[in-house]
């Protein structure tokens, strides 16, 4: 008999075979396996990921394919994390639409797969680097719900965050 | 320009070593506190730093409710819907995390964008309002001064972490009192804020139920009201670094100790109010306690103080100072085979009743110990120094100084084993000789020595400190003012190897009192008088650069005109030149005088320079020694073998100092004819040997005929005129004999 699979299924009843190794990059499906099967896995193993769609879930896995060997540094310092930037594959992984983005940072967020949601998060952040509130709210998709006046009260009082 | 944080602060005033250069003194009450804070690596435990902001931020802003979620579901339902695309719809936690990639510049840029995002960025803004540079710190000043009702948000109600240690000088009364009101503040910083009264403080501590931390380091009107403020509203209070308090009372300080059960570092200093029944009350009610700093609180005895190390399981630092009730009977409740597993740091400075005994029982309760300060223990002797060799790689840092009665053998059981030092003092333990330097030799990791007033010390101590720690040495601070034997030779190797070095002090030794050497020196303090500032000689920061550059050029050109055999006319015209007037420009030029002049070429540098560094070393031998053994120490290969030889005796039997410097001697001298001998067979079979140190026929010719015919006055103690005396004395002195 071939090792057994975890099969993941998405919101929409969609099924994914993959190997362990390669769901467990989730840590949330890594302890439910454990819990479930604590001599290891004698057979394939259905695990329902009710908040996901499938095509969120596809490329969540893609990545957890291509990362199923990178060993990623413990998240204790968080300060040498902040400052890396996003690794090239990642960055173009998540070329993809705002949506999309955001669900994979959901995905990740639920799924508990640290790396993807800090890669995720800083994708957002280059986004935001650098750009007016005008040019902000068009990125992002927000209607200003200030009066001008507020805007312009709130911006002299906090003037004092522009000085680096 | 004053500093971040108290610790900072301490580390940057740190070596203040030559402030007395009448006695000598190698601490002073405020140094003390410099030495331990610099190499504690538990740094993140200070009283504020920005290290877990985000941390902090995250756990309070992650139950804020958003504007979205407090509406109702179905509508909520529907701008989940409508808005797929629109950063809105992540869960706070991940916009936490997105916003801490970004600046505060882009920060700023966000505020604006709409009020849910406004919701958490102001918060995040204002948890630590920056208050570092001029200009935001006007800023905010300015929107302080507005009324709170007028702004577009109460700013006070955001702010948690407030630090006026970075531009003390604006920090007053007034500019305090625009913070009153700020209920959520966790952490008060005010470190240096000189000009600050007990008034406005007390007020800003008002209903700051959530205070964790106020360090109050170099505010002087420390009163009652301050503390019971304390007391009053902040239950919750960690920290409190109060070391000015001489004017609170006991009883404030009991009923604080009282409201404060969650207390885990407190420092007082040089109060007499400090009690006996203060330390009862705190070990009573202050079970968390990890640092408890008492310098200079000279009433506290071992009554109590016996029970804290018993009952505080989590202390790690204890300091106190000039308190003639500690006594040998500091531990003596741990019982046999109890570890102290925490305590890492023990300050007993100036605590005169303390002998070995204590130390001896020190180090069998608590063998992690990082720090130990013994200075003016004047009691302690070379059995305390073999106590805390048990310590081993744990100790980094050691300070002994005033500790009269250690000899080089107790330094050399402690290096042995304890090859982790970073940092040692033995300033005035005037009976280490040059083997101290020896031992100092082996610590890798060493970083500072300090041995001022260790006038036994020479030339040869210091050269045989550079030979064997040899070049890229990782010391950055050396001390030897008042070493009076040294001369300019071997400081010129140690700066030579000392790439990393930034301070090199040298007060009170008359060979570097001249002004070719001084002209680099830092100026004095301006409360020293004409006698004090004549005998300042401390080197920090480019200074050692200069002075290393300096010594470089006059290396080179001594070595050229020893080339051209013309040494004495150059030398002397060098001299006139600098003498001759224009010395601030020069000074000014740095180590460039007389670079133009010289007609040497890149190429023939090079060259010279290995001429010059043989040339120099003979020299520097020649300079310290009486008896020309740094000669044969300089010339490596037999060497190891004589130090195997001098210690093979020393480590197996227990022989005393004395015995065994005479043993020391007599080993080198047995072992200085021999080499003389090999050299003269050497030379008698290679009669074309250039160099000076190998040709035995050369060599007792120079000795013999004194280059400069006032050179023997060379390192007595300056008294006439600098600048005739400067014309006299050779820079590098050659030993004559007469």
């Amino acid at each position: 008999m071939s090792t057994p699979k975890v099969i993941i299924i998405s919101s929409d009843d969609e099924k994914f075979p993959v190997e362990q190794k390669v769901a467990e990059k989730s840590i949330l499906i890594k302890n439910m396996i454990n819990d479930l099967n604590p001599d290891g896995l004698e057979e394939d193993f259905e695990i329902p990921t009710p908040n996901v769609r499938s095509n969120v879930l596809s490329k969540v896995l893609e990545w957890c394919e291509h990362h199923k060997n990178t060993v990623f540094a413990d998240d204790e310092d968080e300060d040498v994390k902040k400052s890396l930037p996003v690794e090239e594959w990642d960055k173009n992984f998540l070329k993809v639409d705002q949506e999309m983005l955001y669900e994979i940072i959901l995905a990740a967020n639920y799924l508990n797969i640290k790396p993807l949601l800090e890669s995720g998060c800083k994708m957002v952040a280059e986004m935001i680097k650098g750009k007016s509130p005008e040019e902000l709210r068009r990125t992002f998709n927000i209607v200003s719900d200030f009066s001008p006046e507020e805007e312009a009260a709130i911006r002299r009082e906090n003037e004092w965050a522009e000085d680096r | 320009m004053s500093s971040p944080t108290s610790l900072e602060e301490y580390s940057n005033s740190g070596e203040s070593t030559n402030k007395a250069p009448e006695s000598g003194n190698s601490i002073s009450p405020n140094n003390v506190n410099a030495h331990h804070y610099h190499n504690d690596d538990m740094n993140n435990f200070i009283m504020d730093n920005e290290y877990n902001d985000y941390e902090e931020l995250r756990k309070s802003l992650i139950v804020k409710k958003r504007l979205s979620s407090k509406s109702k579901d179905e509508s909520r339902l529907d701008r989940y819907q409508i808005d797929k695309n629109s950063l809105l719809r992540l869960p706070t936690e991940i916009l936490l995390q997105i916003f801490h990639h970004l600046d505060r510049r882009d920060l700023y840029a966000l505020l604006t964008v709409c009020k849910e995002i406004a919701d958490l960025i102001i918060e995040i803004l204002w948890f630590r309002p920056n208050m570092q540079n001029d200009g935001s710190f006007k800023r905010i000043k300015e929107v302080m001064e507005l009324p709170r009702d007028k702004t577009h948000w109460d700013y006070r109600l955001f702010v948690k972490r407030l630090n006026l240690s970075f531009m003390t000088k604006l920090v007053d009364d007034e500019l305090l009192g625009l913070f009153v009101g700020c209920p959520k503040l966790e952490r008060l910083t005010l470190v240096n804020c000189a000009k600050l009264t007990r008034f406005p403080i007390t007020k800003v501590l008002q209903n700051c139920e959530r205070l964790q931390s106020i360090d109050l380091t170099g505010v002087t009107d420390i009163h009652d009201d301050i503390i019971n403020a304390l007391a009053d509203n902040c239950p919750r209070l960690q920290g409190l670094y109060a070391p000015g308090c001489s004017n609170v009372s006991e009883e404030a300080i009991i009923k604080l100790l009282r409201s404060c059960p969650m207390l885990k570092r407190v420092k007082f200093n040089a109060s007499n109010n400090i009690t006996d029944e203060c330390i009862l009350v705190m070990y009573q009610n202050c079970k968390s306690l990890v640092e408890i700093d008492l310098h200079g609180c000279e009433q506290v005895t071992d009554l109590n103080l016996k029970r804290i190390f018993l009952e505080l399981s989590q202390l790690r630092e204890f300091r106190i100072s000039n308190a003639p009730g500690i006594t040998d009977k500091l531990f003596e409740l741990i019982p046999e085979g109890f570890i102290l597993e925490k305590l890492r740091i023990i300050d007993i400075t100036g605590c005169n009743a303390v002998t070995d005994k204590l130390v001896e029982k020190l180090v069998s309760c608590a063998p992690k110990l990082r720090n130990v300060v013994l200075s003016k223990c004047m009691q302690i002797t070379d059995a305390s120094l073999r106590a805390l060799s048990q310590l081993g790689r744990s100790l980094h840092y050691i300070h002994l100084g005033h500790c009269g009665l250690i000899t080089d053998y107790g330094v050399s059981s402690l290096v042995r084993f304890c090859h982790r030092i970073q940092y040692i003092d033995l300033a005035c333990c005037s009976q280490l000789t040059d083997w101290t330097l020896v031992e100092l030799a082996n610590l890798p990791k060493l970083r500072r020595i300090g041995l001022v007033k260790c006038s036994l010390i020479t030339d040869s101590g210091i050269l045989e400190l550079v030979r064997r720690r040899g070049e890229q040495d990782c010391l950055e601070r050396v001390h030897l003012s008042y070493c009076t034997n040294l001369t300019i030779g071997p400081i010129y190797l140690l700066l030579k190897s000392c790439p990393k070095l930034t301070h090199l002090s040298l007060t009170g030794i008359s060979s570097f009192l001249r002004r070719e050497i001084t002209q680099y020196c830092r100026d004095p303090p301006p409360d020293f008088n004409e006698h004090q500032k004549s005998l300042f000689c401390v080197f920090s920061g480019h200074g050692v650069n200069q002075l290393r550059n300096y010594l470089n050029q006059v290396m080179e050109e001594r070595t050229y005109q020893i080339d051209q055999g013309d040494i004495q006319a150059l030398f002397h015209e060098r001299r006139r030149r600098f003498l001759g007037g224009n010395n601030n420009a020069r000074a000014a030029a740095g180590g460039d005088m007389d670079l133009d002049d010289d007609p040497i070429n890149d190429d023939t540098i090079a060259r010279r320079f290995g001429q010059l560094q043989q040339q120099m070393r003979a020299d520097a031998a020649e300079a310290g020694g009486n008896n020309g053994l740094e000669r044969f120490m300089l010339q490596d290969p037999a060497m190891a073998d004589l130090n195997r030889d001098i210690f093979r005796g020393i480590t197996e039997g227990d022989m005393g100092p004395d015995e065994m410097r005479e043993h020391f001697q007599l080993l080198i001298r047995t072992h200085q004819q021999q080499r003389l001998q090999q050299q003269q067979q050497a030379a008698a079979a290679t009669p074309t040997g250039r160099q000076r140190q190998a040709n035995p026929q050369n060599a007792p010719q120079i000795d013999q005929t004194p280059v400069f015919p006032n050179a023997e006055r060379a390192g007595q103690i300056i008294e006439e005129d600098e600048d005739v005396e400067m014309e006299q004395v050779d820079l590098f002195p050659r030993n004559t004999s007469p």
